[in-house]
C-alpha cells in the first residue's frame, strides 16, 4: 500500500527558509523492496536490508518484502507490480555476446512479460542497440557497445548490485586438467573432453542437485537439460573457453555478404546410428525448429529468413536482417539433429521419456537416464574430436541438496560438482587436500531494477541518488565473503571485450546522496522525511 | 445395521471424501501457486512465447473446463503430462511412490517388529531401570530432527568410516529393468540400511510406547486377574492374554503410519538422495507442475482414506465389541 501523505503545513514552514520560491512540498511516496526469501538465497535478502537502511538514512519510507521466487518473478515479470526488485540473470555462455544483457534495456522490451520490467526508456539507447546488432565489423560494433553502457550508466534504470563468484571442487586424486570456464564453472562442454583420469576410474562422474527437466532438444527449457544435451548433440561451432566461436562441426563459416552466411561441414561426420551427417540434416534441423512450437530458441532462430543445403556438405543461411550475433550465438547453440529420425515426427513436443530420440553426432553417445537418480554417457569413438578426449565416459549423479552432493565429492563417489558450493562447505573443501577448489568469475549479475513508471523512481535523480546510498562493496565482502566483484554495467568484467570501464560508478557515498538530491529540489522535513 | 449397509456406506463416503480433496487441490494448486511459465522468463522467453507454453500446457482453457477435464481423466486413473518432465504424470507418481513404500514399509516394520514386544515387554518391567531407558530412548528419536540424526549416521557411517553408501538406491554402473530387478538385490539393500535406520528410529517410539502404556490398563482389567487366579504363568499372561487385547491401538497407529508413508518422509528422501515421491511432491511445487503435484497429493490422500477404511473393517474382526452401528 502506498500512502501520500500529504504535509502542507510543517514542510512548508521548514522549507520556506531554506528555498526561495515556496512550493507546495510533498512526502516522497513510501517504496516497497522485493527480494528472495531468506530460505531460496539469503544474499539477496540481507542485501535488500543493506539497502533499506541506507535508504532510510536519506529520508525514504522503505519496507523489504521477500516474496517465493515464483511469484517474485510474476510480480517483476508478468504483472510489473513494484518499485523496486532484486533478482538475477545468469551468466549463460551465450550471454557472452552483449545481445542479450543489453536487450534487458530495450524499451520495446518494456512490455509485461518480457525482459525490461523496470520500463527504462531511451530513443537513443533503442537506435544504438540496433545498430550493433547489425554491425559486422567487430571493432565498431564494441565501440557501440561501450557507447550503450556509458549512455544508460548515467541514468540508472537497474544497478548491477554484484557478480558472484562461482566456487566449484573437484577432486585431484581422481581427475586432472580441469580448466573452470566463467560463467559455467566446470560443468562446461570442454571439461569432459579435456579432463584426464589419473586415479582408477576412467569415466568422470558429475555430482548436481539440478537435473533436465527432460532431455528432448523440442521441448527442454531449462539450462540443465542443454548442458547435458550439447554433451552428445554438436553445434556448428562451439565457444572456446575464452568464449571465441570455434568451427567445430562446421569446417568453415563464411559470410558472403551481409545476409548470406555459408557453412562447410566437416567431412566423415557420423550419426551414432552409424548413418552419416549431411548438410540436409543441418538443413532440416534450423528449418523444423523455425516451424515448431518450441520458443526456447526463437531469439537465436530470429534473424533467419530460411535455410537450404547447397550441396553434400555445404549449407547457406539466408538472414532476413545483418545480425552480428549470428556466428557467435545461433550457430553455437542450435543442436544439429538427425533428418532421418525427426523428420517423422510431427508433435515433437508430446513425446514421452521413452520416444525421445536421443540419436546426436557429438563426443558423447547417449547411455541413460534415470529420472531423479542418473544419466550416462559414453565416450564417441568416431567423433573427430574422439584422439583428444581421455575419459570413456561421463555420468551425472543427481542429489536432493547441495548437501548431498558435497558427502559425495569428500567420499570420492563424484569427481566434480556441477553447481557452486554452499558458503559453509567451501572453506571444508579447502581444508582437504584431495580437493581443489576452483573460483571463477560470473557474467551473470544480480540487479536491483527500479520501476520508472513510478516514483520515486521516475526521477533520474532520485535513482542516481539512491544508487549512491548501495554499499556493495559491503555486499561484497560481507554477505559473499569477498567471493564476487562490485557490479558496474550489465556487460561485467570479465566480459573484457565488451564491458566498458570507462563508466560512472557510483561508489558509495552518502553525502553525494545527498547532494545529489537536494540539486534536484528535494529536501526534507521536520522528521526527517525526503519531501518534493 | 448390516454389515453390508455399513460396508457400503462406508466406501461411498470415502469416495466423497477423496472428490472433495480432489477439488481442493485443483483450485488451491491454481490459485495458490505462481504461473507455471513464470520460470521461463529467466531462459529469455518473451510474453508471447510463453503464452504458446501456457496453451501446450492447456493453461489457456477456462478454468471449470480444466477442472472438468481433471476429474473425467482422474476417475480413469490418467493424471495428463508433467509440465516440466513432459512425461506421464501417472508413470512418475507411481514409480516414485513404490521408492518411496518400499523404504517405508522396510522402517515400518522394522519399527512395529521391534516397538510392539519391547514395548510389552517394558509394561511388564515397568519401574524398573530398563523401562525407564526404554522410553527415554523411544522418546528421543522421536523427538530429534530426522535431518539431523540422518546427517549423524551420515557423518559418522559414510564420510568418517566410510562404510555405507550415503546417497541413491544403488551403485553405479548399474542396469535393472523394471522395480522387482532393481529392489531385489544385494546393492539396494545396502543402499537401504541407513535411511530406513533413521526412518525406524523415528517411528519405534510410537508402538513402543503405546503398546506399553495400553498394556498397563490392560493389567487392570479382571480377566488378567482371572489368569493369574487360574496360575498361568506371567509370561503366558503378558503375551497371549494382555498382548493381544492391547494391540488395538497399535494397529490403529499401524494404519495411520502407513498412510502417511506415501507422502514419505521429505527430509529422509532430501537427506538420502532417495528418489521417491516426498522429494518429488517438493520439486512439483516449486515448479508449479499442477499435474504432478495434484496427482502425488491426491494419491497420498486416497492412501489414507483407503487405510482408514481398511482399519475400520479390521475393527469388526479383531475386536468383536466393535458393531456396526
Amino acid at each position: 500500500m502506498k500512502t501520500k501523505a500529504i504535509w502542507l503545513g510543517a514542510s512548508l514552514a521548514a522549507t520556506a527558509a531554506l528555498t526561495t520560491p515556496v512550493l507546495a512540498q510533498e512526502r516522497v511516496p513510501a517504496v516497497e523492496i522485493y527480494t528472495t526469501t531468506e530460505a531460496y538465497d539469503p544474499i539477496r535478502y540481507e542485501g535488500a536490508f543493506i539497502i533499506a537502511e541506507a535508504w532510510r538514512e536519506l529520508g525514504l519510507d522503505v519496507t523489504v518484502s521477500p516474496l517465493e521466487f515464483r511469484t517474485l518473478l510474476d510480480r517483476f515479470y508478468s504483472e510489473q507490480e513494484f518499485d523496486a526488485t532484486i533478482l538475477g540473470w545468469s551468466g549463460r555462455v551465450d550471454r557472452l555476446d552483449p545481445q542479450f544483457f543489453l536487450g534487458t534495456l530495450d524499451s520495446r522490451q518494456a512490455g509485461l512479460g518480457a525482459n525490461n520490467p523496470g520500463g527504462y526508456a531511451n530513443p537513443d539507447y533503442d537506435a544504438l542497440f540496433d545498430a550493433q546488432s547489425r554491425e559486422f565489423d567487430i571493432g565498431e560494433r564494441q565501440r557501440i557497445v561501450h557507447e550503450m553502457q556509458d549512455l544508460y550508466m548515467g541514468d540508472v534504470p537497474v544497478v548491477v548490485l554484484f557478480h558472484r563468484d562461482e566456487v566449484v571442487a573437484y577432486n585431484n586424486t581422481a581427475f586432472t586438467n580441469m580448466n573452470a570456464m566463467a560463467g559455467e564453472g566446470l560443468y562446461s562442454e570442454w571439461v569432459p573432453m579435456e579432463a584426464e583420469p589419473v586415479g582408477e576410474r576412467t569415466t568422470l562422474r558429475i555430482g548436481g542437485p539440478q537435473e533436465p527437466d527432460n532431455v528432448n532438444p523440442l521441448a527442454s527449457t531449462s539450462v540443465w537439460g542443454w548442458k547435458w544435451m550439447r554433451l552428445y548433440y554438436d553445434r556448428l561451432v562451439r565457444l572456446s573457453p575464452d568464449v571465441e566461436p570455434v568451427p567445430w562441426a562446421a569446417e568453415s563459416v563464411e559470410a558472403v555478404d551481409e545476409v548470406t552466411v555459408d557453412v562447410t561441414l566437416r567431412e566423415g561426420m557420423l550419426w551414432h546410428d552409424g548413418e552419416p551427417v549431411t548438410a540436409e540434416d543441418v538443413a532440416f534441423t534450423f528449418n523444423y525448429y523455425m516451424n515448431s512450437e518450441y520458443s526456447y530458441f526463437n531469439a537465436y532462430l530470429a534473424p533467419i529468413a530460411s535455410v537450404e543445403a547447397t550441396g553434400d556438405l555445404s549449407v547457406r543461411f539466408n538472414l532476413s536482417e545483418p545480425s552480428a550475433p549470428f556466428a557467435t550465438i545461433t550457430l553455437s547453440q542450435i543442436p544439429i539433429l538427425p533428418k532421418h529420425i525427426w523428420e517423422g515426427i510431427d508433435n515433437p513436443e508430446d513425446l514421452t521419456p521413452d520416444q525421445i530420440p536421443t540419436v546426436g553426432s557429438g563426443p558423447f553417445v547417449f547411455d541413460r537416464y534415470d529420472r531423479g537418480e542418473f544419466m550416462s554417457l559414453s565416450t564417441n569413438s568416431d567423433h573427430f574430436h574422439a584422439d583428444n578426449i581421455a575419459v570413456d565416459g561421463v555420468e551425472f549423479l543427481i542429489y536432493a541438496d547441495a548437501e548431498g552432493v558435497f558427502t559425495a565429492l569428500q567420499t570420492g563417489q563424484i569427481d566434480m560438482t556441477a553447481w557452486r558450493m554452499e558458503p559453509g562447505q567451501i572453506p571444508l573443501a579447502e581444508g582437504n587436500d584431495d580437493l581443489t577448489v576452483v573460483s571463477v568469475p560470473d557474467f551473470g549479475y544480480f540487479h536491483m531494477t527500479f520501476n520508472t513508471r513510478r516514483a520515486p523512481f521516475d526521477d533520474r535523480a532520485a535513482r542516481r541518488a539512491l544508487t549512491m546510498a548501495m554499499d556493495r562493496e559491503r555486499m561484497v565482502n560481507v554477505l559473499l565473503d569477498g567471493r564476487g566483484e562490485v557490479g558496474t554495467t550489465v556487460v561485467a568484467p570479465v566480459n573484457a571485450f565488451w564491458h566498458n570501464p570507462f563508466v560512472e560508478r557510483f561508489e558509495y557515498d552518502m553525502d553525494a546522496a545527498r547532494q545529489e538530491l537536494e540539486d534536484a529540489g528535494y529536501s526534507w522535513d521536520d522528521e526527517g522525511r525526503l519531501v518534493r | 445395521m448390516s454389515r453390508r449397509t455399513y460396508l457400503i456406506k462406508r466406501v461411498l463416503q470415502a469416495i466423497f471424501s477423496i472428490w472433495i480433496i480432489a477439488t481442493i487441490l485443483f483450485f488451491l494448486f491454481r490459485m495458490g501457486l505462481p504461473d507455471p511459465t513464470a520460470a521461463l522468463i529467466t531462459e529469455g522467453l518473451n510474453p508471447e512465447q510463453r503464452a504458446a507454453v501456457r496453451a501446450q500446457f492447456g493453461l489457456d482453457a477456462p478454468l471449470w473446463q480444466q477442472y472438468v477435464l481433471f476429474l473425467t481423466n482422474a476417475v480413469q486413473g490418467e493424471f495428463g503430462t508433467s509440465f516440466s518432465y513432459r512425461a506421464p504424470v501417472s508413470e512418475i507418481v507411481w514409480e516414485r511412490l513404490a521408492n518411496t513404500m518400499i523404504l517405508m514399509l522396510m522402517a515400518i516394520i522394522l519399527a512395529y517388529g521391534i516397538g510392539v514386544p519391547l514395548g510389552a515387554w517394558l509394561s511388564w518391567r515397568r519401574g524398573s531401570r530398563t523401562d525407564t531407558a526404554g522410553i527415554f530412548v523411544g522418546l528421543m528419536f522421536r523427538s530429534a530432527p530426522m535431518f539431523w540424526t540422518g546427517m549423524i549416521a551420515i557423518l559418522i557411517f559414510g564420510v568418517w568410516l566410510s562404510l555405507m553408501p550415503t546417497s541413491g538406491m544403488r551403485t553405479l554402473p548399474y542396469d535393472a529393468d523394471g522395480f522387482w530387478d532393481k529392489v531385489l538385490t544385494l546393492d539396494f539393500l545396502w543402499h537401504a540400511v541407513l535411511p530406513v535406520m533413521i526412518v525406524a528410529l523415528y517411528y519405534l517410539g510410537s508402538p513402543l510406547l503405546i503398546m506399553r502404556n495400553t498394556m498397563l490398563e490392560v493389567y487392570g482389567e479382571d480377566f488378567i486377574e482371572m489368569a493369574r487366579a487360574k496360575g498361568l504363568r506371567e509370561r503366558d499372561i503378558l503375551y497371549k492374554h494382555a498382548a493381544r487385547n492391547a494391540l488395538l491401538p497399535v494397529v490403529t497407529q499401524l494404519a495411520v503410519t502407513i498412510g502417511l508413508a506415501a507422502g514419505g518422509q521429505v527430509v529422509v528422501e532430501v537427506v538420502f538422495s532417495w528418489p521417491g515421491l516426498g522429494r518429488e511432491i517438493l520439486n512439483a511445487v516449486r515448479t508449479s507442475d499442477f499435474p504432478l503435484a495434484q496427482a502425488s497429493f491426491l494419491i497420498m490422500a486416497a492412501f489414507v482414506i483407503t487405510l482408514n477404511l481398511l482399519v475400520d473393517i479390521l475393527y469388526t474382526t479383531l475386536d468383536p465389541r466393535v458393531s456396526f452401528r
